[in-house]
């Protein structure tokens, strides 16, 4: 028998749902699952099941029919920022799509828009989790759209209208084209170049070498200058900024294999290496496409704003009725409604007497903290109790979220200096091939000066190639495709490097180190505590919220009376039917509110119309086995430390808990970065494992930035590694084949410097008959991979 | 050799049609989107279904 929710794979109730999709009955674990998945059989797109390789996303419970606020975008004024008008009633907009799994889900959404009458045409980027869609605006209104979308199970934002000009497709599209480019050139360029070396015993005959030179030189041109344009524009870059980056010695070694095969060329030499820098080239550009498109998996920090602030705000008349206006409208000076469970639209003075908000954005906590008259709220939390109004005082990009999204883009560009390190060994390589260069062209100028150029000249060029070309491209690819399979996502793949040489571990401390989990239950009016715990448990499964998911964690019964009529009060909690009871689960103020509860005031409640059932304490607890990662991770030397948000007494529990000396407390995004800025300036290379809004900076300044999967969209965008799944486990195996690739990329270079130490100057000197020189070169490449196959093998 | 002066030029004239078709091609945006595609030819019967039942209301 099935066990798992048919639409989204988790795990099935006793007293399952049946959801009838063409005429056939499906098992599914909830009413959100249900009505999805009823809903995609109605508009007749049941093959999406068929075709998908991975489980839906389970849809959030259905909320108040305004509460995503999908109808104020019938307003023209509202939706003039995030729409484009194409002219004769067409309009075109940008969504984000949460939820977008694999191509399957890009398939669904495309149909089921295309269901709608008046969607001219939709274009789903999985990678980017984007949708491009223009409709006609009389037939078919953005809310319609977006309602359509919420029905089939993704939540979607419209992107401003900016999003519409879409620099990622011009980078694909650019960087695809001078792969080609490069990719015609390379083979082309190798087929003229076997004429070459393949001429053997046969008269020389002159003028056809010149011919098949100059052929070389023709398709080799559009390759170095415009399939390696990037390589020289960057490298340009970091010299005018006096920076030694990765892309100066590879400019440099392109540059200098170019113009020494033309002046050899020209002078009428034997040896050219159009061949040799085409293909260096197209490996390069080959590389440089599957980062980008690693980093575009990753997401993008606009899309991730864009989830965080809300759209729109009611705004206070003179006669103080409200209006609804977009956020981007409001001024400093105005006054801003807030209903309960609202987000805060921008920073403001308190006007309201008091009130309790949620602001883990800032703190990465998610408990309530209290609010007085006159107090700041800030843009993108949730008003846990209200109604409020507030005075707004900054917006856009003064608030403190734009500052947290600036201290990101901060902490991005200033990396590349502080990482500088990090790139030693590549710089050391290179200047050891330079100096091999200038030694053979000494030695030879001493033994025979007519011969010194070619020799010189051989060693730079072969030496380069091979190594940069095969050596370290080989062993990285292996090494992210060994680390995606046990669920770590390499975005940059330099963080390999970095990785390897990390010396300092810094942690956030909740959801990364701890989770919340069920510590208490106290009931009332006589109910056991099992009995209590199963009715919660069936009406929290149906929740994403951190607390609902502790409680249904913690009851391990299967035999789950199903909840009905679930519906979720953002920042306040849930509302059900379950066992033809009406129950609410939340905070005390929203399930008991005309009851005083002894306890604390974070206790989740459990309540009926009668009154309240149950107090639920959670509390935080360290993850699963997060004590034998932390003791691995000290194995391998390293040096950890906690940085949190958190309030002392917490932090120091929790790092007395793991033996962790070292930790600092009550630090906000600013704080956490310039701690960072110190450790880095006594030498350390610092690894930043995190998860919140509030960790997004430190994750983009750190050597290495490691976000965990089901954390918040900004820090995912702002981490160089991605781990999979909620455990950090991944990290120690992650580190271990980090170490590992680099010492196969050394050995690697090791091995092409020594083979091409040995044959270069015995093919110089002729000792070495062409066909034997082949076999070796390719004989060279085979170890190279061989040797980065060997990555994660042990 | 002389089969060479006219194949060589006419294979780099032949390169430069391809790499133009395949520039044209990008801008285009055939290339945006590498996966859905894929999914297309399984979706024939779907569409068949759609034509014969064409007077059926869009939900």
């Amino acid at each position: 028998m099935n066990t798992l929710c048919w639409h989204c794979g988790e795990p099935l109730p006793v007293t399952v749902i049946d959801a009838r999709v063409g005429g056939e009955l499906h098992a599914v674990c909830c009413n959100g699952c249900r009505a999805a998945a009823e809903w995609i059989g109605q508009l007749g797109l049941a093959d999406y099941y068929l075709l998908r390789t991975q489980p839906a996303k389970k849809p959030e419970p259905s909320q108040d029919a305004d509460r995503n606020g999908y109808l104020a975008w019938q307003r023209d004024e509202l939706a003039r920022h995030v729409v484009r008008d194409l002219g004769e009633g067409r309009r075109e907009t940008m969504l984000f799509v949460e939820g977008v799994r694999c191509t399957a889900c890009v398939w669904l959404i495309e149909r089921a828009l295309q269901s709608l009458h008046g969607v001219a045409s939709v274009q789903v980027n999985a990678l980017a989790r984007r949708a491009r869609i223009t409709w006609i605006d009389d037939r078919v209104s953005l809310a319609q759209i977006l309602e359509c979308l919420a029905r089939t199970g993704y939540r979607a934002w419209p992107l401003h209208a900016r999003a519409l000009d879409d620099i990622r497709r011009q980078e694909t599209r650019d960087a695809l084209k001078r792969l080609v480019v490069a990719g015609f050139g390379a083979m082309q360029a190798m087929m003229f170049a076997a004429v070459l070396y393949l001429r053997g015993g046969e008269a020389p005959d002159v003028s056809a070498e010149a011919l098949f030179r100059w052929l070389g030189f023709i398709v080799a041109t559009p390759v170095v200058l415009y399939s390696a344009g990037p390589f020289f524009k960057a490298a340009t870059r970091s010299l005018a900024a006096r920076q030694l980056s990765m892309d100066v010695p590879v400019a440099a070694a392109i540059a200098l294999i170019y113009a020494a095969s033309f002046v050899e060329a020209l002078r009428g030499g034997g040896h050219v290496y159009f061949d040799s820098v085409s293909m260096f080239v197209f490996f390069l550009l080959a590389g440089r496409y599957l980062e980008m498109r690693a980093r575009h998996h990753a997401g993008d920090l606009v899309d991730a704003l864009a989830r965080l602030t809300p759209s729109f705000a009611d705004r206070r008349r003179e006669d103080h009725s409200l209006e609804r206006v977009g956020t981007h409208e409001l001024r400093a000076g105005d006054c801003v409604h807030v209903g309960e469970g609202g987000l805060i639209p921008a920073d403001g003075l308190l006007l309201s007497p008091a009130c309790r908000v949620d602001e883990a954005l800032m703190s990465g906590e998610a408990a309530p903290v209290l609010r007085r008259s006159g107090d700041m709220l800030i843009a993108g939390s949730v008003l846990v109790d209200g109604p409020v109004d507030l005075q707004v005082q900054r917006v856009g990009a003064d608030t403190v979220l734009a500052g947290i999204a600036g201290l990101v883009e901060r902490a991005q560009v200033e990396r590349p200096q502080l990482a500088r390190a990090g790139e030693q060994a590549t710089a050391r390589f290179v200047v050891r091939v330079l100096s091999l260069t200038v030694l053979t062209a000494v030695a030879w100028s001493v033994i025979d000066p007519s011969r010194a150029f070619a020799a010189a000249l051989a060693v730079l060029v072969v030496s380069c190639p091979c190594a940069f070309a095969l050596a370290v491209p080989a062993a990285i690819t292996r090494a992210l495709t060994v680390l995606a399979r046990c669920g770590v996502l390499v975005v940059k793949p330099d963080a390999i490097a970095a990785l390897a040489q990390a010396s300092h571990v810094v942690f956030d401390k909740t959801g990364t180190l701890t989770m919340p989990q069920l510590a208490g239950v106290q009931t009332f009016n006589g109910v056991s505590p099992e009995r209590a715990l199963r009715l919660a448990a069936s009406l929290a499964r149906e929740s994403h919220h951190p607390l609902a998911r502790a409680i249904a964690a913690a009851c391990n019964e299967a035999a789950l009376p199903a909840a009905t009529q679930v519906r979720s009060e953002a920042g306040l909690g849930l509302c059900g039917v379950v066992e033809g009871r009406e129950l609410k689960l939340g905070s005390s103020r929203f399930a008991a509110p005309d009851r005083e509860l002894p306890g604390d005031d974070a206790a989740v409640v459990l309540a009926d119309p009668a009154g309240a059932i149950a107090a639920f304490r959670v509390s935080e607890q360290l993850r699963p086995y997060m004590r034998d990662v932390i003791d691995a991770l000290k194995a391998q030397g390293l040096q950890l430390r906690i940085i949190s948000g958190d309030a002392s007494d917490k932090v120091a529990d929790v790092a007395a808990k793991l033996d962790i000396a070292s930790w600092r407390a009550r630090a906000s995004p600013a704080d956490k970065l310039s701690d960072l800025g110190t450790m880095r300036a006594q030498g350390a290379r610092v690894l930043a494992v995190g998860d919140g809004v509030n960790d997004a900076p430190v994750l983009a300044g750190a050597d290495v930035g490691v976000a965990i999967a089901s954390g918040a969209e900004i820090a995912r965008a702002s981490s160089d590694i991605v781990l999979a799944g909620e455990h950090i486990g991944g990290l120690v195996t992650a580190r271990r084949i980090a170490r590992q690739t680099v010492a196969v990329i050394q050995q690697n270079q090791r091995w092409a410097l020594l083979y091409n130490v040995v044959a270069m100057p015995l093919a110089a000197l002729g000792f070495v008959p062409p066909w034997l020189a082949a076999l070796g070169m390719s004989l060279s490449s085979l170890c190279v991979i061989g040797n980065a196959l060997r990555i994660g093998a042990a | 050799m002389n089969a060479i002066i006219i194949l060589i030029p006419l294979a780099l004239v032949l390169l430069m049609l391809a790499v133009g078709a395949f520039f044209w091609a990008v801008d285009r945006g055939q290339f945006d989107d590498l996966q859905t595609p894929g999914l297309l030819p399984l979706d024939e019967a779907q569409k068949r279904a759609d034509s014969e039942n064409d007077e059926e209301p869009a939900p």
